[in-house]
């Protein structure tokens, strides 16, 4: 992370720790850190992941979000939103079009709401499915009728 | 029909039977040979090709394993198709689609399944999206293990399957093939197709034998007296 | 262009009511069993008269659960996996996989090994683009229409470099060859000149494939079809190949080296048309920018152990701790990633999640922007030009 983005981002969101590989940021700061980035040059939308962590206080859902400036030495930043029991998020849409179908896949698979998107429908399974397959109580081998 | 004799570099039973006449390039054979020839040399596939096994299959068909020397010419619609050569894995999104086109194509039909993805599922067969195998959904004639299997071995599978058309056309009764084992054979979730009934192998030897010349009325009541063989067969089958 | 079709090429979600009231709007399903969406892919296209209004991507026909699959497998059993998602360049999905493992573990590959995955992942480069050209040329004049003809030029080419795989991998097609810290296969006696012989027959080639594809068709077809701004593959996360054709001088290859880029040249392809056109020309140039970097290499080639500077003893030994990452190479289609959380199960055996970023899902997603306007002959050119493998997109 060059100097000019580490100030920018210390002025802007003084609570995060920009000393970790993977940033660790509240949630009401994921679009206007994206937003930022995009300013800062960080155009290039590189992947959205979402994933389930139960544990004894009950699920806990993470969203982690990557973006790449197209340059040499394609420096990149990585960061991540804890979420509780009930996921839902900003959708990055509005900034970057290729959040589109990447946030569709995570609400399909791992059920993250990405509020604002335009069309939060299921991506790779059928829109009658039951269930996300990506959370952890979910059985890998689910009989599905009358196929398999 | 005029054939160079001399330019033959194998003797098929087609030739065998011709009248040969010194001096005369002429042969005659009946009707019925001459068909059985033409359907079995001319098995046109519908590559229902999802993933790997269909990139492959492009190279069964280029210039190296060239499937067009055995007169099977890949056809991108169902309904010009005899096999369909069911090459990947088959998803729960994609099975009624996969059933659709199955039904879409015309009598005589046959199914290859090619690679392993197609026979069982391979290793996704657990997975909640991944149908076990094609023979869950349709009767298969041929299966080709492999993953994928290469040109030779869809040669290879061909050429079993011109043999079953044959014997088929000639009315002779063909066992079914077995899913190929593997080291650790898991059994599929759900029956085979094959041994919930033998339909589709009926309507194959209808299908085929009845492609004749003789029209539709004929095909008809040729039926009746061609099956009685054939019931008997099923009902063997059916009872194991 | 009919500025008619701008609102719906800059947003595909615009209502489509607000399309003239006159219309009478046609609903086309292209899909999910077509020749030529490269798979089972469907697109639900709206046409007014032979003109596409919207266009609408569908995917999910071969959403295999790999993602979920693989939280139950061990490390070591993962990479038969990894090479079937995009089983167009199966090398190159495997060296995403190792490198992703061998970053959480700071792992450090041997130099031997380094220099032949790159010399692979190269060579796999070549098979890909090939592919796309068959393809690209088939859909646009159909086996009957001659565009067989390339598909057979090019296969001959790709039977070799099979054969040439097969020589190291023991298999044509999915090659389980690459482990966590190295190689699994050193190179076999002799292969270094196969591959040289090889090498002096592509480049021979290339001239072929342009004698049979440079005609006035080919360009009527290509130039001006699908035009996609810098600006929009960046927001779309387009990357590899696209994107350069899109004027975006970037290439993980030469700007994030992984492997032994850092120690050749790699020579970018960029072309600044932003069409389907500069999309193919990106591609033949980087087709013969390996050939050069190939004799580079083969030129270097050290020797050495090909595994373990820092031995993983048992595949199985291997433990992801606790944390989280990103690692990206770039791949003949664009920027293969993965995501990795470990700490699973069995003490870190098994990953917690492993998200894989595919970039032709990303290029998919810049059908419903690039179609509007066209015809509905224009849908292969545009989709055959951003090269698309389905078993990436749904994994």
């Amino acid at each position: 992370m060059d100097a000019t983005l580490r100030e920018a981002l210390a002025a802007r969101f003084p609570a995060v720790d920009l000393d970790q590989d993977v940033l660790l940021v509240p949630a009401a700061d994921h679009y206007p850190l994206a937003a930022l980035l995009k300013e800062q040059g960080y155009t290039l939308y590189v992947t959205v992941a979402a994933s389930h962590h139960p544990g004894p206080e009950g699920d806990a859902f993470e969203v982690a979000t990557v973006l790449r400036r197209p340059v040499r030495g394609a420096p990149s930043v990585a960061w991540r939103v804890v979420l509780g029991a009930d996921p839902h998020l900003q959708s990055l849409y509005p900034l970057f079009p290729g959040a589109d179908l990447q946030e569709r896949e995570q609400l399909d698979l791992v059920g993250v709401r990405f509020d604002g998107h335009p069309n939060p429908v299921r991506l790779m399974l059928s829109e009658d499915w039951v269930g996300h397959p990506l959370r952890k109580d979910y059985a890998p081998n689910m009989p599905h009728a009358p196929w398999r | 029909m005029a054939v160079d004799q001399t330019n033959l570099s194998y003797e098929h039973p087609l030739y065998a039977t011709m009248d040969k006449m010194p001096g005369i390039t002429v042969a005659t054979t009946t009707v019925d040979m001459l068909l059985t020839w033409g359907l079995k040399n001319s098995l046109w596939t519908f590559a229902m090709a999802t993933s790997c096994c269909g990139i492959e299959f492009m190279h069964a068909n280029g210039n190296r394993t060239d499937l067009d020397q055995m007169g099977s010419v890949p056809r991108p619609s169902p309904r010009h198709a005899d096999v369909m050569v069911m090459a990947g894995t088959i998803t729960v999104k994609m099975a009624p689609r996969i059933l659709r086109l199955w039904e879409q194509m015309p009598e005589p039909k046959w199914c290859i399944a090619m690679g392993s993805c197609a026979i069982s599922g391979d290793f996704y067969r657990d997975m909640y999206s991944v149908v076990p195998g094609i023979d869950t959904m349709i009767p298969v004639d041929v299966y080709i293990p492999g993953c994928p299997p290469n040109g030779d071995d869809l040669m290879a599978g061909l050429k079993r399957l011109q043999e079953k058309v044959e014997a088929q056309r000639a009315g002779r009764w063909v066992e079914p093939e077995g899913r190929p084992e593997t080291a650790k054979a898991i059994l599929p979730a759900l029956g085979r197709v094959i041994d919930r009934d033998g339909t589709q192998t009926e309507r194959q030897l209808r299908a085929c034998q009845s492609m004749g010349l003789d029209g539709n009325e004929h095909r008809q009541s040729d039926l009746v007296a061609k099956s009685a063989g054939l019931l008997s067969n099923l009902l063997k089958l059916k009872g194991r | 262009m009919d500025p008619i079709f701008q609102p719906f090429r800059d947003d595909p979600h615009y209502p489509l009511d607000r399309y003239e009231a006159a219309a009478d709007l046609m609903l086309l399903n292209m899909g999910p069993q077509h020749p030529s969406t490269h798979g089972v892919f469907r697109l639900k296209l709206v046409l007014d008269g032979e003109i596409i209004v919207k266009a609408v991507p569908y995917m999910g026909y071969l959403h295999r659960g790999v993602e979920k699959m693989v939280e139950g497998l061990t490390f070591a059993q993962m990479t038969p996996i990894f090479n079937k998602h995009d089983y167009v360049s199966p090398m190159t999905n495997e060296q995403a996989y190792a490198v992703a493992v061998e970053t959480a573990l700071g792992i450090e590959v041997p130099r031997r090994a380094r220099y032949i995955r790159t010399i692979l992942a190269e060579i796999q480069r070549i098979a890909s683009h090939l592919l796309w050209l068959s393809t690209f040329t088939l859909d646009m004049g159909g086996v009957i229409g001659g565009g067989a003809a390339m598909m057979m030029y090019n296969f001959r080419e790709r039977e070799d470099i099979f054969d040439l795989f097969e020589a190291v991998t023991g298999s044509r097609f999915h090659y389980n060859t690459h482990c966590i810290g190295g190689q699994r296969h050193d190179l076999p006696e002799g292969w270094v000149q196969r591959v040289r012989a090889f090498l002096d027959r592509q480049e021979r080639a290339f001239d072929e494939y342009l004698r049979l594809i440079r005609n006035d068709i080919f360009d009527l077809r290509t130039k001006g079809v699908g035009v996609m701004s810098a600006d929009l593959a960046l927001g779309l996360g387009i990357t590899g190949p696209n994107l350069r054709a899109s004027g975006v001088d970037f290439d993980m290859r030469r700007d994030a080296p992984f492997h032994a880029y850092d120690e050749v040249e790699v020579r970018v392809a960029v072309a600044q048309g932003c069409d389907a056109y500069a999309r193919y020309e990106v591609r033949m140039a980087e087709m013969r920018e390996s050939v050069r970097i190939l004799r580079l290499l083969l030129d270097q080639l050290p020797e050495g152990p090909i595994c373990g500077s820092k031995p993983v003893k048992m595949a199985n030994a291997v433990r992801v701790p606790d944390g989280r990452g990103y690692t990206a190479i770039e791949g003949p289609r664009g920027e293969i990633g993965t995501w990795l959380i470990g700490g699973g199960e069995d003490k870190g055996a098994k990953p917690f999640r492993l998200k894989i970023r595919p970039p032709s899902l990303h290029a998919m997603a810049a059908m419903s922007y690039l179609l509007p306007g066209h015809t509905v002959s224009d849908v292969v050119v545009v989709l055959g030009s951003l090269d698309p493998i389905m078993g990436e997109v749904d994994r």
